[in-house]
């Protein structure tokens, strides 16, 4: 316990963490800062990444546990679930964890912790990031697999109506125990300047990792009937990844390579400087559970045109987005009237752009939201091995019942051999808190 | 009663970008799950036919146990090899003139191989495989005959597991299929007795396994047809075992009664789910005009 009984120890546990660098990589690190900054303790773990195994301190010393776990498998490790309790246990213990916050649905790790949490009677929240289909064999397994993992789990947070819609299906938990918590973006970081921009031309920006769900394919065709359509228009695109040879291609047939720009992968403190020069923004998604993208570029005043999947209708007034069906001809009507809005001078003047947006989403609300879950959780009351036992049955998957059996033996294997007293309690680090009132 | 007064409360509205009045874990019962569809292509199939399906399956049962009585009666001598080439490629020579008369009937537009052409081939194969019959014959001649079975049995399950029944999935795989049977042949015709029972049983296999499938395709898997390979296929599996005929009527009855039958009747419970999370198509990703 630190200081008031109101402030929790939170371990985030994910396979994704920095160096690896996306969505939900952004949302556990701003999260915790924003925890750090009003007084609870947090620490993050994850596998390690190359040469970084141990322990790390970030900003605000965010300690970071780098578990010596292999990676198996698309960033993520074997779920073994027995395998790696004896070091799982040993962090827990020794930073005296209140809350386990287990972060999207790919992270084995995540699901291991969250299993052995909630054996040592910890409470267990789960933030889900992505959404998931139930027509193939793919997914039929993953979304089975989650229907077990929160089985025991106190609470989920999904990042979209949308979002908690699906995993509420797909996990079968009670609705009531899923909260709704979206995404935020550092509006300070993403500020519009008109400036920058070119007065000559219409510049269309795409910021998105260059994959078949990010729907590149219509991209590229968009591309071609865009330029042809209109002399004036020049595009700019960030990101890279296996479809960028679809994009150069059309960009080389239509000999457009001048005002086609393919910037590559970049930072995400790069992409600032891409997204003031554009005039529109354009997000081609397949599926999507919130969309950081069309956020970041509404922040910086652009006018956003995107498909209508997912979780993406929820996210911005209509005023500030133009929604369309994911086909080539939709997606073209919604560019040709985002530039003959442009051209009458319809435009929402950035920096108000900028001021809406952070209005609706900033990361202070999205901790405030998130430490009230972890308030009810921690009323919640601790449910003890049988009552474990007993929710598992629900999932239809019995043999799993002998993992977690298993599990609790090996636990208590560990009581016997490294007992809790002879685990050192680390010590806390301490910050300046200015901005905390006490 | 909705006379009630109640506390001035905006609706729930499905969106992100305002503060609502509500906990953050409120379900909305109208609202919530509203875009759920299910069953979207559902399209009931009636007992006639998921048994017409069924026999397709059934058809190419046949023909494998076609090919297996033909070994079978060659490599015990029950008839003369000769009568077997003969019987089988009169049927086959039938089958080309009919499919040559048909193909030119029904899709004129397709351009199609010269008489010549088809001509060639068949002197082709028939030079080759007399050529080649002796080294195949002897290829697996050391393997003793247990293991022989049982690699064609696999085999041969192979061929039927990938064979392209006219459904496309992603489990089909024609050249599979055929190099399967192919393997099967090869391995069954080193317990014949001389290089020429070998060429032969090879002829037939390539008949029945490369040709009669084309064949069959252009006649959409006729049932009169997979009639024809049912008699055709008890008639000579009597004369052999008895048990034999009763596994196969068994089979039969398995395939083409109670599958379709427990098909049509739980295809009612299917429950497929869609909505907004699922992940868009994109239709025209193959031919994106460059």
């Amino acid at each position: 316990m630190i200081e008031s009984s109101k402030c929790h120890t939170i371990c985030m546990v994910s396979d994704f963490f920095f160096p690896n660098m996306g969505g939900v990589e952004e949302h556990i690190f701003n999260l915790s800062q924003c925890l750090l900054i009003k007084g609870h303790k947090v620490i993050v773990m994850t596998h390690s990444y190359e040469d970084r195994i141990g322990i790390r301190y970030m900003t605000n010393g965010l300690k970071v546990y780098y578990l010596p776990i292999k990676v198996f498998y698309n960033q993520c490790v074997l779920p073994t679930m027995i395998c790696n309790i004896a070091l799982i246990r040993y962090i827990l213990l020794r930073e005296e964890i209140e809350i386990i916050h287990g972060h999207s649905a790919f992270s084995a790790l995540a699901h291991e912790a969250m299993l052995l949490g909630n054996l040592l009677g910890i409470k267990t929240v789960f933030t889900d990031h992505s959404l998931f289909g139930f027509a193939d064999a793919s997914a039929l397994i993953t979304n089975k697999l989650l229907q077990i993992s929160l089985a025991s789990c106190n609470h989920c947070i999904c990042v979209s109506h949308t979002g908690k819609e699906n995993t509420v299906l797909r996990g079968r938990v009670d609705c009531k125990r899923v909260s709704v918590i979206p995404n935020a973006v550092d509006t300070f970081s993403f500020t519009p300047d008109p400036t920058q921009r070119d007065t000559t031309q219409i510049t269309i920006v795409v910021v998105s990792r260059l994959v078949y769900r990010k729907g590149v394919d219509l991209t590229a065709q968009i591309i071609g009937d865009i330029c042809e359509k209109y002399k004036e228009v020049q595009f700019l695109i960030a990101g890279d990844g296996p479809k960028r040879w679809l994009l150069e291609e059309i960009r080389e047939k239509r000999g457009l390579q001048d005002r086609v720009v393919l910037l590559g992968s970049l930072e995400h403190s790069q992409v600032l400087n891409v997204l003031v020069k554009g005039h529109i923004f354009l997000n081609t998604s397949l599926t999507e559970a919130y969309c950081m993208a069309i956020v970041e570029g509404a922040s910086c005043g652009l006018k956003v045109v995107s498909t209508k999947v997912g979780g993406i209708p929820e996210v911005l007034p209509e005023d500030l987005i133009i929604l369309t069906e994911p086909t080539v001809p939709a997606l073209l009507d919604g560019l040709d009237k985002a530039i003959q809005d442009l051209k009458n001078g319809q435009i929402v003047c950035p920096y108000a752009c900028n001021k809406r947006v952070e209005k609706y989403y900033n990361w202070q609300d999205v901790s405030r939201r998130t430490e009230t879950v972890y308030k009810i959780v921690s009323k919640e009351k601790t449910i003890n091995f049988r009552q474990m036992l007993y929710n598992h049955l629900s999932s239809g998957v019995w043999p799993y019942l002998l993992v977690i059996s298993l599990a609790f033996l090996i636990l208590q294997f560990y009581e016997f051999w490294v007992p809790r007293k002879n685990i050192d309690i680390a010590k806390n680090y301490k910050i300046k808190r200015k901005n905390v009132q006490t | 009663m909705s006379t009630r007064k109640k506390r001035p409360k905006a609706p729930w509205k499905k969106i992100l970008y305002e503060k609502q009045d509500y906990p953050d874990n409120y379900t909305d019962q109208n609202i919530f799950l509203k875009d759920l569809r299910k069953n979207v292509d559902f399209k009931e199939v009636s007992l006639w036919e998921a048994c017409l399906g069924a026999s397709r399956l059934l058809q190419e049962f046949f023909t494998v146990i076609l090919f297996i009585l033909i070994y079978l009666y060659m490599v015990n001598k029950w008839v003369e090899p000769g009568i077997v080439l003969y019987g089988m490629s009169g049927t086959s020579f039938l089958g080309f003139v009919f499919y040559r008369i048909d193909f030119t009937n029904s899709a004129p537009k397709v351009k199609q191989h010269s008489l010549g052409y088809d001509i060639r081939t068949i002197l082709t194969f028939v030079a080759f495989g007399q050529l080649f019959s002796p080294v195949l014959h002897t290829l697996t001649d050391t393997i003793s005959t247990d293991t022989i079975y049982t690699m064609t049995f696999i085999m041969l399950l192979l061929h039927l597991i990938f064979f392209d029944y006219g459904v496309s999935s992603a489990m089909v795989s024609k050249s599979i299929s055929l190099s399967a049977a192919m393997f099967a042949s090869i391995c069954l015709a080193s317990r014949l007795t001389s290089a020429n029972d070998a060429f032969v049983l090879l002829t037939v296999a390539t008949q029945i396994f490369v040709l009669s499938p084309i064949l069959r395709k252009e006649l959409n898997h006729n049932v009169i047809l997979t009639v024809i390979l049912f008699v055709l296929d008890f008639g000579f599996l009597i004369q052999v075992s008895f048990l034999m005929s009763f596994l196969f009527l068994f089979v039969v009855v398995l395939v083409n009664l109670i599958c379709p039958v427990l098909f049509v009747r739980y295809q009612k419970l299917k429950d497929n789910i869609y909505g907004p999370w699922d992940e868009a198509v994109v239709n025209d990703a193959d031919n994106i005009v460059l």
